[in-house]
């Protein structure tokens, strides 16, 4: 995208520049996201804290997999053709951005399909008032899935606008932040319980 | 076009209308910076006056003023509003009005955020403070250990009011430091390289990046807590698993590094004003601003030492004890440099100035008996007496309070226009300094003697009764100190001479504008080529060209963060009712949950959802005729 300008013409003084600042921002979206990653640090904290020491807390099985892994699957995806509608939005080619956003959005819907399924499929033999273990998985569960459905809601405030540069590609970091918590969730919560960890 | 054409175009682009509107919506940030001060002082003397209930209460033995109940509501709330509601928010009101004035900007970065975040922090301050008239008010003290908190030793509302006045003060004071930090590293004055930043903005930045790592903490800290007490989830319940510690763990990683954010900014107003009354520029520079990042990043390392009892291992209280007394070694490197700038200097002893000197020698007690309760086993025998809140009033009123009263005499004539009367405020002074020193010295003796803190009422015979009577006594002295000060900044709104520009030939840029300052600020954005741009010879308002009005619109400078270059404009949205809207709705959305009204919950947190989105798309820019 061409740095834009200002339209009127000063009426009497050249400013000493003239290129508008666009990236402020983004600054501060990522200073958000930074104070946002560390929300996610502290409840991974809690989990080893909790799950530390000689009682270690009775997870009868290891939360399974056949869900996760799509989900995985499914957020990666989305975050490459986000990326790629970024591309597109930054180009001011605002159809092609508009559509991936759209797959973008029906993609994190269907996460939320599936995170419903795999929750009635946990709660069977889990739940958040069974024991720590119980409180601390659903709660960064949860707390995941509410970031998701902000970011939802934030896309559906870019998809109507006329020239969405600037915030497509605020909300596109925080989809990616989003994403990237959901590959540690896997990691920590899903895989790593598989090898006694 | 003449200079009177142009302040009145500039004035037409920023001026707020004086209408309902123009009052709720206005995102000026001196008037803004203005409100956060008040309404932090607002809460201050309320937090003061339930301190004198407590001493009236504790001032003999064996009284019954107060029901027990009564008590803990009171001390709770005394110690929620000073340390969450006055001290921090006082320290952001001063660095909302001085960030952008001193930067040469025009307004912080994110102007409506900043709006917001006021709103944000007066209404949960009200929503909690509202617990009071249902009678149930928070009643576990400032830091709510479990498993007293939870539901089953807890069951009215009134930790549902502190969790979620708290969840709503961080997302407050988060928004702030954001602004804080884009502000500070990206418009700053073209030339005001990271070597000629004054010292504020270097104790404002660092403290604003301990919120943004530290606060979520809180956050998750009070998440839990509220989970536990709403759907009795088993975070801190040992029968299922829980664990009590994960609370302390928690609280205090926010905790302690708490005590930095209502701590560094305060010693950034020192160092601005010491070297000012003392006629010579601060010595070492560099390393006051080194410790002062030094400070932030090592007050992430010392968070065990408030859980010495409770059987963490040996190797980490080591750790641990080593890291806080390390951090003493930052400050000592401060106040060392403040008191030689003051022997090397010619100092010029305004009431400003007794302030500033009051408070290193309060920061060096509290400071010193800090390193005593660093020492592990030392920590077990004075843990829950006494001794522990002569240590917290000490750096916190001391290294708190006391700057900001420092503060107030020194920037309320840029404020206000007139000059703070010096003969009541140098009353006020001895009158806050005696009776500070007797109210919480003697703490430390009550607490080596064994008296605990937290206690309603003590039987008579066990020697506490002097001390306590001493200690009251004290408590009257400071609160009518405090008094005198307050009856000064009303009463020299009215009859104060005159300030002028730079009543106290000081070096930073604020003092460059008009006495208060017109809307805009300076009509030339300024430039700097030195660490002192008012003490230099260069002009920083030498505009010939015109180049630096920005008469084009709400504007200013973006600069590059480490050599300042000027590199594009940014734009400045318009006055919003919408910040304020948003954070009604979110305080209202804060009812809701805290009466268990899920969906209206819900309902209105999309509300204030809404509402950002609609502020953040609402056109920006002022047009000009």
């Amino acid at each position: 995208m061409s740095s834009p300008t200002l339209s009127r013409e000063p009426p009497e003084h050249r400013p000493l520049v003239e290129v508008l600042d666009e990236r402020r921002g983004t600054f501060g979206m990522s200073l958000f996201i930074t104070s946002e990653a560390m929300l996610f640090a502290l409840l991974f904290g809690a989990y080893f804290f909790l799950g530390a020491g000689p009682r270690r807390w009775k997870v009868d099985e290891p939360p399974k997999l056949h869900f996760a892994l799509p989900m995985l699957a499914l957020l990666v995806l989305s975050s490459i053709v986000l990326h790629w509608g970024d591309e597109q939005a930054n180009k001011e080619r605002y159809v092609p951005a508009r559509l991936a956003l759209i797959a973008t959005m029906l993609l994190g819907l269907l996460f939320i399909v599936l995170s419903y399924f795999d929750f009635h499929e946990e709660l069977r033999s889990l739940t958040p008032r069974t024991d720590a273990y119980g409180s601390i998985f659903y709660t960064i569960l949860g707390t995941h899935l509410t970031h998701l459905s902000v970011g939802l809601l934030m896309m559906l405030w870019v998809l109507p606008q006329l020239r969405p540069g600037k915030a497509y590609h605020n909300v596109s970091l925080y989809w990616h932040f989003v994403d990237s918590v959901w590959v540690a969730i896997v990691v920590v919560l899903f895989i790593l319980p598989h090898f006694g960890l | 076009m003449s200079t009177a054409a142009i302040e009145a175009r500039l004035t037409r682009l920023w001026e707020t209308p004086k209408t309902l509107l123009g009052f709720v919506g206005t995102v000026d940030h001196k008037t803004l910076g203005k409100r956060y001060i008040i309404t932090a002082l607002a809460f201050m003397i309320i937090g003061g006056l339930e301190a004198l209930i407590l001493r009236v209460q504790l001032a003999h033995a064996n009284n019954s003023l107060l029901l027990p109940e009564h008590y803990d509501q009171i001390f709770s709330m005394h110690g929620s509003l000073m340390i969450f509601w006055y001290a921090s928010p006082i320290l952001s009101g001063f660095a909302v009005y001085l960030v952008p004035l001193m930067c040469g900007a025009r307004d912080l970065a994110f102007p409506r955020l900043n709006a917001f975040t006021y709103y944000t922090f007066l209404f949960s301050g009200i929503l909690v403070y509202s617990s009071s008239m249902w009678e149930q008010g928070p009643n576990a003290g400032w830091f709510s250990y479990v498993p007293y908190t939870t539901q089953h030793y807890s069951p009215h509302m009134g930790m549902d009011f502190w969790n979620v006045a708290l969840l709503l003060l961080t997302i407050s004071t988060i928004g702030a430091a954001i602004n804080f930090i884009v502000t500070i590293l990206r418009h700053r004055a073209p030339g005001m390289t990271v070597g000629r930043m004054p010292l504020f903005l270097y104790s404002t930045l660092t403290a604003s990046f301990v919120s943004l790592f530290g606060l979520p903490a809180l956050t998750v800290a009070n998440i839990e807590l509220e989970l536990e007490r709403r759907w009795h989830f088993r975070f801190f319940d040992v029968a299922h698993g829980g664990k009590a510690l994960l609370w302390q763990n928690t609280f205090w990683f926010f905790g302690h590094p708490w005590v930095y954010i209502v701590f560094l900014p305060a010693t950034g107003m020192i160092s601005m004003m010491l070297p000012v009354f003392s006629r010579r520029p601060i010595v070492g520079y560099y390393y006051i601003a080194a410790s002062t990042v030094l400070t932030g990043l090592t007050g992430f390392g010392v968070w065990w030492h408030h859980m010495f009892i409770t059987g963490v291992n040996q190797l980490a209280m080591s750790f641990f004890s080593a890291a806080s007394m390390t951090i003493s070694l930052f400050t000592a490197v401060q106040v060392i440099a403040w008191i030689v700038t003051i022997w090397k200097g010619r100092p010029v002893m305004t009431t400003a100035m007794y302030f500033a000197v009051a408070f290193i020698a309060l920061i060096v007690i509290g400071g010193l008996d800090g390193v005593i309760t660093a020492v592990v086993p030392v920590d077990w025998q004075l843990n829950d007496t006494y001794w522990v809140v002569a240590h917290i009033h000490y750096v916190l009123v001391g290294a708190n309070l006391f700057p900001v009263f420092a503060a107030i005499y020194y920037w309320y004539p840029k404020m206000s226009g007139r000059m703070l009367n010096e003969t009541l405020g140098k009353v006020s002074f001895w009158l806050m300094i005696v009776g500070f020193n007797l109210a919480f010295f003697t703490m430390h003796i009550l607490g080596v003697e064994g008296m605990p803190r937290r206690i309603y009422t003590y039987v008579s015979g066990l020697g506490f009764s002097h001390l306590n009577l001493v200690i009251s006594i004290g408590a009257f002295i400071l609160a009518f100190g405090i008094l005198l000060t307050l009856i000064n900044a009303i009463v020299s709104l009215r009859i104060g001479a005159y300030a002028g520009k730079n009543p106290w030939q000081a070096d930073s840029l604020e003092w460059s504008t008009e006495s208060p300052p017109p809307p805009y600020g300076s009509v030339h954005l300024p430039t700097v080529t030195t660490r002192h741009p008012l003490w230099d010879e260069h002009d920083e308002e030498e505009d010939p060209e015109g180049e630096r009005i920005l008469d084009q619109g709400r504007c200013t400078f973006s600069t590059t963060w480490i050599d300042a270059k000027p590199f594009a404009l940014a734009r400045m949205p318009n006055d919003s009712i919408l910040p304020a809207g948003a954070a009604f709705w979110l305080v209202i959305a804060g009812y809701a949950f805290v009466f268990s009204h899920d969906w209206y919950f819900l309902f209105f947190m999309l509300l204030a959802g809404a509402t950002v989105a609609a502020w953040l798309g609402t056109p920006a820019e002022r047009e000009l005729p």
